[in-house]
Order: structure tokens, then sequence, then C-alpha cells
């Protein structure tokens, strides 16, 4: 069996899982709360997107029909601008509920994101049913092409592209910009930021808003994968989770390069043993971690206090 | 979670209180509306968290795969009754052998861990045993489960009580869960309890100190594991079924839930509350709304907010002393 | 449970139970055997078990609206003997141990007459295996696994779907003729996956296929590209897949992606119309089952959409499929059943369902349909189907390609696996 296409395929699936990794990464590495919810705010994103792409509503003097009347296209790239935009205002609610959590047990901020992982999935159940729905995408993004005698999807090739380039946004935001240089500081000394007379409360909203932002768009791109249904958040969590573990807490780098580490694991692994794809993520995070206590990059956090 | 003056004493008010209250759940449990059967899983499920509060309000170890002991507990039962002998015995002691020992080796990689790290991996090996439970369905029966599992009568010797009706269950149960509320009760006021308790305020100066700390975190995990895999046996009574579904990601954290929500990091009696409270409202706002775990996510989310000492708290509020 | 729970107290244990317990006969004897006082006035109660959430929360509500529709038809004809027919609903969360607790509620606190209601095999199983234990008569309405009617059959519960081996009798030896028979089989790493694919395999080799590779998808997969890479290099001429609930979901929409639907032939069990509707329609790829379709040319098929869009003008669903199909029928049935028992009492329930013969003009099929008493399940018409390229109404996304009869696709391995209790091994019950 040609081993090159399944090398491309694991890393494509790696690329992905980084994407879905980058906001939970963003929120417990500058705020060490770990965010629960992330899954059900992928969720939202994707359900919201949806709503912007395909809109239901009555007709007020010809705006739906001009609207819908927009190409495609357009109206994807709105989703993709407005989506996050929207759920990032539900996570910068959900950040001012958790600023009774802080200076507390780390896990209340656990906790309650955990009640709000609860109420976002119920809440979604309840405005769009439990009924499978779908993110339609434009045409030049869908579809197949031949390539080597086998067949490939355009649209996996476009959110794995799609997710480096969020990536190293987000990374150039963090490296090149002041706010990222403050993001930065408060993630290793948030006494330093107050010291420099940095509004630590507005840092911990943005923070939050990007994170849940990012977790968003990574339902958007996800969904035409994965499907759309009110529980698929839990298949984004867990990974999600394990990657920042396997990255180690507090690391860009790490969380980027464990994403494409469990996506080559499980992609190589469903080629040739694929009954075992999904557990070799566990076994990998658990290898790993019994060597490297903080993962492959970690640093020392006041989550392990 | 400071020591109160009853620690040394072997029965307490507040035990006798909710053991009268047990004894006679039976004569008052369907005028209230509920029923027999609840009365089981609610015994069963007190145990449960109540070993779990070991781990999470004592040792501040907070575990997201504890349902994998409860699940394995389950399993070691039913296939003892199955592949081995058809006795209450033998299976109970299948489920905590089973359970000394996934606890055990799981410890193992988690005993020197902290904070989130371990949550991680309790969440990791979590999964890893559900997933085991839903391949290696020539011994679980995968996502079917394990059906079929009979309810042994307990043998003492000069008695034997037939469990096969729900209500001998309960009382049987309920005396293992007495049993369980003195041993945690006398364990958490002994010097290993106050250890435990002292590596969770400050790890770092305990092991100056002197005491191992990975021994006494590896036996508190152990310990609590042991506990979920015991309870996990006598689901598997009340069920008759041992179910994979238990193990899940869900599962796991609705334990969490239970005990936070009723006080387990300020009380004693915090699992056992919060027990109750989750599955009382959840039969009654569950045969009201079908939306009722966003409800209960919403009181879960308040509770959090404005008493993260959960239904305990509220107590020691109002009453201006520890309900310990 | 094929063990019976007899009641062997000797005189001593009585002796010492009771000293234990004081005051023990004031729960009454601890028997099973229960019989309500018959009051002609009180209703009979269904306790729908069906799924609100999880993996077939939609399969769930979709079900529940068939049953709705049954009942208000008896009601409006003045109630089943003389008594009005309710229900009780709690959502099972698509989760067997939630099954059990809302069965022993059901049965112990809300005293329903009948148990009614699954999509989930192992749900519906942990809800008949508490329903035998208390002689409650329990419908498993959709769920599919052959085992329900095989190895976990029951006296007291009714198979109303058909299941994976129906639906491979129905594809296979067409298959091996229209496509070729070099076969690749995509099998669910799970119990009704593994079921299914032995089903299919023994059928395809038995036609003279070869199986060239069978591949495992672990329960819980989103991302197919490997597993589909996979198959492309094997190069198969049909592709038999077991892969179900959201695993199915995202597969579908991956090989719509990929339009491998279009290279490969795809043989899929049945496709549940709450989980397509509205979908578009290069997500049904291939050749899939199905037991009933709103649009078959069929007397009554009309009218009995007519009555739902009046029932539900709400619902997003403009017409019913075969989840809602079989929750109508299976409720039907059982209220005829009890009308001609004359009784609500079990034992008297379950002969006259054993003995049900349904014609096809009944059933809204090509075929008569009759319940097999040996395995409880309902032996009933498959047709196959394929996406309705080129339509023009977007409800008709079916086109029906064949029907077969039910001897024609009977599960042969049923009979056998399933070891039923006796009537005297099944607890009295009737309210």
């Amino acid at each position: 069996m040609d081993l090159v296409p399944h090398i491309v395929n694991g890393l494509s699936l790696g690329l992905l899982f980084a994407l879905i990794a980058l906001g939970f990464m963003l929120i417990v590495g500058v705020m060490e709360v770990i965010n629960l919810a992330h899954g059900s705010l992928f969720a939202l994103g994707a359900y919201v997107a949806m709503v912007i792409i395909n809109p239901a509503f009555a007709d007020f003097g010809g705006i739906y029909a001009a609207y819908v009347g927009l190409p495609l296209p357009m109206r994807y790239v709105l989703a993709i601008v407005v989506a996050p935009a929207l759920v990032a205002v539900v996570g910068m609610g959900l950040e001012v509920c958790m600023r009774r959590t802080y200076g507390k047990d780390p896990l209340y901020g656990l906790l309650l994101t955990f009640g709000a992982a609860l109420v976002l999935e119920e809440t979604i159940r309840l405005i769009w049913g439990p009924t499978e729905q779908v993110l339609t995408v434009p045409q030049g993004i869908s579809g197949a092409f031949l390539f080597g005698g086998l067949i490939y999807s355009k649209y996996r090739f476009f959110a794995a592209a799609f997710a480096l380039l969020a990536i190293l946004l987000v990374w150039l935001f963090l490296e090149r910009t002041p706010y990222g240089a403050v993001i930065k500081a408060g993630a290793h000394d948030s006494e330093m930021v107050r010291a420099l007379g940095i509004n630590l409360t507005r840092l911990r909203l943005l923070v939050f808003a990007l994170g849940t932002a990012l977790a968003a768009l990574a339902g958007i791109i996800m969904t035409p994968i994965w499907g759309l249904r009110p529980h698929v958040g839990v298949d984004a969590v867990v990974p999600a989770f394990l990657i920042i573990v396997l990255g180690g807490v507090g690391s860009f780098w790490g969380a980027v390069i464990a994403g494409v580490l469990v996506g080559l694991a499980v992609g190589l692994t469903g080629s040739f043993a694929s009954q075992w794809s999904l557990l070799s993520m566990y076994l990998l995070l658990i290898a790993v971690v019994t060597f490297r206590a903080r993962g492959l990059f970690g640093k020392k956090s006041v989550l392990e206090l | 979670m400071t020591p109160t003056t009853d620690g040394g004493r072997l029965i307490t008010g507040p035990m006798l209180i909710l053991f009268a209250a047990l004894v006679t759940l039976p004569f008052w449990v369907q005028s209230v509306g509920l029923y027999q059967y609840l009365g089981v899983e609610v015994a069963i499920w007190m145990i449960y968290a109540l070993g779990f509060n070991l781990l999470l309000g004592y040792g501040g170890l907070p575990s997201f795969g504890h349902g994998a002991f409860l699940g394995v507990g389950a399993y070691a039962f039913g296939l003892a009754q199955f592949h081995v002998l058809e006795n209450l015995w033998v299976g109970l002691l299948a489920a905590i052998l089973v359970g000394i020992v996934a606890g055990g080796i799981v410890g193992l990689f988690l005993a020197h861990r902290r904070g989130i790290y371990f949550a991680l991996l309790t969440v990791a090996f979590g999964q890893v045993f559900w997933f085991v439970s839903l391949k290696w369905f020539s011994v679980t029966g995968g996502e079917d489960g394990l059906l079929g599992i009979p309810r042994p009568s307990a043998d003492f010797g000069l008695v034997e009580f037939d469990l096969s009706s729900n209500l001998s269950l309960y009382y049987f149960t309920l005396a293992v869960l007495m049993i369980v509320v003195v041993a945690l009760w006398r364990l958490v006021h002994s010097p290993f309890g106050k250890v435990v308790r002292a590596i969770k305020q400050n790890e770092t100066r305990a092991s100056f100190l002197g005491y191992n700390v990975r021994l006494y975190k590896w036996a508190v995990f152990t310990l609590s594991a042991t506990t979920a895999a015991l309870a996990g046996g006598l689901f598997a009574m009340a069920q008759q079924s041992a179910f994979p579904d238990v193990m899940n990601l869900v599962s796991s954290g609705t334990i969490v839930m239970m005990v936070l929500i009723g006080g387990g990091f300020v009380s004693f009696w915090g699992p056992v509350i919060g027990v109750t409270v989750f599955f009382v409202a959840r039969d009654v706002i569950g045969s009201i709304t079908e939306t009722w775990l966003l409800w209960f996510g919403l009181m879960f989310m308040l509770s959090v907010l404005f008493k993260p000492e959960g239904v305990a708290g509220l107590w020691q509020d109002s009453s201006g002393e520890s309900p310990a | 449970m094929a063990k019976k729970e007899d009641f062997k107290v000797s005189r001593r244990q009585l002796l010492l139970g009771s000293a234990a317990t004081a005051g023990a006969t004031v729960f009454g004897p601890w028997k099973h055997n229960r019989v309500y006082a018959q009051a002609t006035d009180k209703p009979i109660l269904l306790g729908i078990t069906s799924d609100a959430s999880g993996q077939f929360a939609n399969s769930g509500a979709s079900d529940r609206r068939g049953m709705a529709m049954a009942i208000a038809e008896f009601n409006e004809k003045g109630g089943v003997l003389g008594r009005q027919v309710e229900t009780v609903h709690i959502d099972t969360e698509t989760s067997p141990a939630t099954g059990t607790r809302v069965a022993e509620r059901f049965i112990t606190r809300n005293e329903v007459s009948f148990l009614i209601g699954a999509v989930s095999s192992g749900v519906a199983n942990a809800i008949s295996q508490v329903a035998q234990k208390h002689g409650v008569v329990y419908l498993n309405t959709n769920s599919s696994s052959p085992t329900e009617s095989g190895e976990n059959c029951h006296r007291v519960k009714f198979v109303w779907d058909g299941n994976g081996s129906n639906f491979a009798q129905a594809a296979v030896r067409n298959a091996i003729t229209a496509f070729g028979d070099q076969w690749l089989l995509l099998t669910n790493d799970y119990v009704w996956g593994h079921n299914t694919s032995k089903a299919t395999r023994e059928l395809a080799e038995a036609a003279g296929a070869s199986i060239i590779d069978e591949i495992l998808v672990p329960q819980g997969t989103r991302d197919f590209s490997s597993i589909l890479l996979q198959v492309q290099q094997a190069g198969p001429k049909v592709v038999a897949a077991a892969v179900g609930g959201d695993d199915q979901k995202a597969m579908r929409q991956q090989v719509a992606q990929l339009e491998l639907g279009n290279g490969i032939a795809w043989i899929n069990n049945q496709q549940d119309w709450p989980d397509v509707y509205g979908l578009p329609l290069d997500n049904l790829f291939g050749v899939f089952g199905t037991t009933w379709y709103w649009n078959l040319d069929l007397p009554g098929v009309q009218d009995f959409v007519a009555r739902y869009q009046a029932m539900f003008p709400d619902t997003r669903m403009r017409v019913p499929g075969n989840v809602f199909y079989n929750g109508y029928m299976a409720t039907r049935e059982l209220l005829s059943a009890v009308e001609r028992a004359g009784t609500t009492n079990n034992i008297a329930v379950i002969k006259e369902l054993e003995n049900i013969k349904v014609s096809a003009n009944d059933r809204m099929q090509h075929h008569d349909a009759f319940m097999n008493p040996n395995t409880h399940q309902m032996q009933q018409t498959i047709y196959l189907a394929t996406a309705n390229a080129g339509t023009e109404n977007s409800d008709d996304m079916f086109k029906i390609l064949s029907s077969s009869a039910p001897d024609d696709v009977a599960d042969p391995n049923a009979e056998a696996a399933c070891k039923m209790e006796s009537y005297e091994d099944t607890p009295t019950y009737e309210t």
C-alpha cells in the first residue's frame, strides 16, 4: 500500500485537530481556565453560521429575498466572519460569570464551564431540534479531485489550508502585536501586567472572546466533514483537551505539534489498523505524559497547585 | 473541611438521621411520588459519591474518569456470576478486587500528578476503559452490555436473604452503605485522613514533613476507585446488567457535579446530599420536561457562581454550625 | 433473562428475615405477580420509553408522533375496552442504564399497562429485561438489530422493525448480479455492526461473491478519510456498509464530498427517514433498505400522509417516514390486540400479538405481514431504495427499487438463537 496518501491525509487531519484545539489552548494558556464549554461553543458557531448562510426568517420588505439572492460564497464568507463574532459575545458573557471563580480553586472554573456546556447544548437542541443539519459550502470548495489515481475531497484541503492560516494568524497576533505581547505577559505573570498599568479585566475578556471565536470558527470549518447535531461538541472538546495536555499547557507550538501528532496517529492507525484508530490518541497521550509530566512543551502552571 | 468534634466518634448524630431516613424510606417513598427502585440507585450512588469525595473533597484531586471504576466493578460482578460462581460474595469480592487492581494501576500513572494534568489523565484513562468495554464485546457484550446478571441471595451462613425484589436489594444496599459511611468517616478522621488533607493544602510542605506524598495519593486514588467498583457491583445487581455508558465522559462528569452541588468541598455529607438532589431533580423535572438537563445545568451554574460550597454550605450558613 | 425468579423461602429464613426487618408484613408478600383491581373507567396508560436526547433523539421524536396518531384514532372511536388511552414519556437518553430506571419507574410508580418505544438496541435490551421481570408487554418499535429477535428475545417483547439480516437478504443477491462479485465490508466495530456484516458475508459468499476485505470502523469515528482511502486502494465493486448512528451521518457526508457514491456500488443498511430528511440527495448514496415509504403507490398511503399532515402541521418533517410508521403500526396493533383479547392481562395480550396477521392493505405494504410467534419479530415487506435523482419534490427523496416478500427475507438464524421464556415463567401483569 502506498504510504504517501496516508501521511498527507494524517497531516491534514492533524491541522484540523490543531484548529479545534486552538481556542481551548488560548484560554487555558493565558487564563488557566479549562473551558469545557469549548465543544458547545464549537457547535453553536456552526449553527449560527448555518443560519447566516441559509436564514429562514419572514421577509420584511424584500430584505430577506435580497439577502438570499446574494451569491453563496459571499454569504459563506459573511458567516465565517460574523458567526465567530456572535459566539464571542456569548463567550464574553461566560467570562463575566467566570469572574466569580477567579482566585479560587481552578476546579470551580472548570465546573462552571461544564454547566455552561450542558446549558448551551440543551439550548441548541431547543432552538434547532435534534435533527441532523447541513452547512452548505460554495461550489468552489466542494466536490472531489483526482490525483495519482485516488480521489480526494477539495473541501478537506481547503479546511486544512484554512486551519494552517488560522494558526499562523493567531501566532502573528500573539508575536507581532502589542495586544499579543500583553496576552503573553498575562500568561506568565498577571502581576506584571497589572504593574504595567494594563487593565487585566479587559485582557481576560479579550482572551475569552478570542478563544470562543476560535472555537466557533473550528465548528464552522469542521461541520461539512463531521455533520452537525446538538451533541457534536463532545467530539471536539475531548480531542482539544487531549491535545493541550499532550502539547503542554501554555505552549502555542506545543498544541500545534500535538495536534499534528494526534492527526498522524489517528490517520495512520486508521489506514492500517482502523479498529484501533480512536484508541491510538489516548494511548499516545498516556505514553507521552508518563515520561514527560507536563506534556511535550509544557511550562509550570498554577493549575497544578 | 475542618475536623469536627464528632471526628473521634464511631457513629454520629447526622449518621443516625441519615440511617433513620433511609431505613424508613420504603414506608414513605411511594407517598412522596417516588418508587423503591429509585431508592436502590440512590443508595448505590451515595456509596459511589462518598468514595469519590475522598478523592475530590479530601484529596483535592478531580477525577473526570471515575465512571470507569463503577463500570469495571459492574462487569466484574457480572462476569464472576457467569464464569466463576453464582454467589453474592464472590461477585462483590470480584468487584472489589478488580477495583483495587484497576485503581491501583491507574493510580501509578496519576500519583505524581496535580491539578489539570491529573484531571486530564483521568479523562484519558476513563476514555480508554470506556472504549475497551465497547470494543471487547466477546467479554463485555459491547454496547448491548452484559445482560441477565443474577441477583444471588445474601447468604450469611445462618440466615439467607433473597434479594430478587427491589425492596430486599434496597436493604442490602443500605447495609453496605452504612458500613461504607462508618468506614469512610473513620478513615477521614484517622491520621491517614489528616495527611491527605495536608497534602491537599500544600503538597510540598507535606513532603518536607516527611510524608510520602505519592504513596498517599496513590492510596487515596485506589481506595476511591475501589469504592466506586463496589458500588458498580451493586449497580450490576440493581440493573441486572452492566453497560458501557456509565463509563463515558458525561457520566463521569455527572458524579463530579453531584458531589459539588451537594457540598463535597465543605462537608463529609456533601455527596449524600448531592446524590439525593440530583436523583430527585432528575426524576421530577425529567418527567415534566425533556429539557431537564437545561434546567439542571442552569441550577448547577448558579450553584457554582453563588454557592460553590453547595447545599451543605448553605446549611452551614443558615444553621451556623457544621453538619458534619 | 432466562432465569426464573422463583421464590424459595425456608421457614428458618422466613423467621429470621421477618425478625430482622420488623414489620415486613407491611410490605406485603414479596412477589412479582401483580393484578390490579380492574376499573373500567381507569385509562389504559402506555409508558413511552423513547430517546429525546443522544444519538437517536430525532428518531425518538418521530416514533412518538407515530404512537400519538394511533392513540388519537383509538380515543376518537371511544378508546379501548371503553377506556381512554393515555401516555407518559420520560427521556431514555439513548442510554441503557437510564432505560432500566425509566422502565422500573413506569412499572412500579406509574403502573403503566404497556411499555413502548426504542431505537437503540442497547436501550431496548435494558428495558425488555425489566419488562420481562415484571411481565409487562413491551413493544420495540424501531431497533433494527438482529439480536433483538434472536439471542435477546423475550416473551414480553415484540419487535416491529425489519432487521439487518432482513435487509441483507433483500439486497445481497441482487447486488451481486447488478454490480459484481468483489465485495468489501465496512463494519462498525460493535455488536450491531458485526452481526449485520456477518449476515452480509454469509449471503454474499453463498451467492458466489468474494469478500476482499473487511474494514472495522470504531464507534465514534468522525473522520473517514483514511478509511475511504483504503476503500479506494482496495478497489472493490461493491461496498457493503454496516455503519450506524452518528458515525453513519459523518460517513455519508464524507462519501458525498468524494463523490465516491458514484464510482463504487454501495449497499447500506436501513436508512431511517428522520436521519436523512432534508439532507442533500448526494448523501443518499447507493442502495439502502426501508420498510415503508410515504410515496408508495398503494391504497391508503395518501390518506395516511394526509392524516399525518393534519395532526402535525408544524413538524419540520412534512411527510411521515419509516420510524413514524413503525411507531404507529406497533401501537395500533397493540391496541387492537387488547380489544380482541378483551382484557389488558399480559398473557392474553401476548397470545393475541403472537398470532397477528395483517393484510397488505392494512399494512400499506406490498405483502401481507405476520408476527413470528417464535421470535416475536414482525415479518414484513422489505424495500430497497436509492436516491431519487432529478426529483422536483424535495420530500420525494427515495426511489423504490424493489419489494421483497417477508418469507424471502426472513432471518434464517433468529429462531435458533431465540430462547424465549415460557408463559409460566412470565409473571402475570394486568392494570
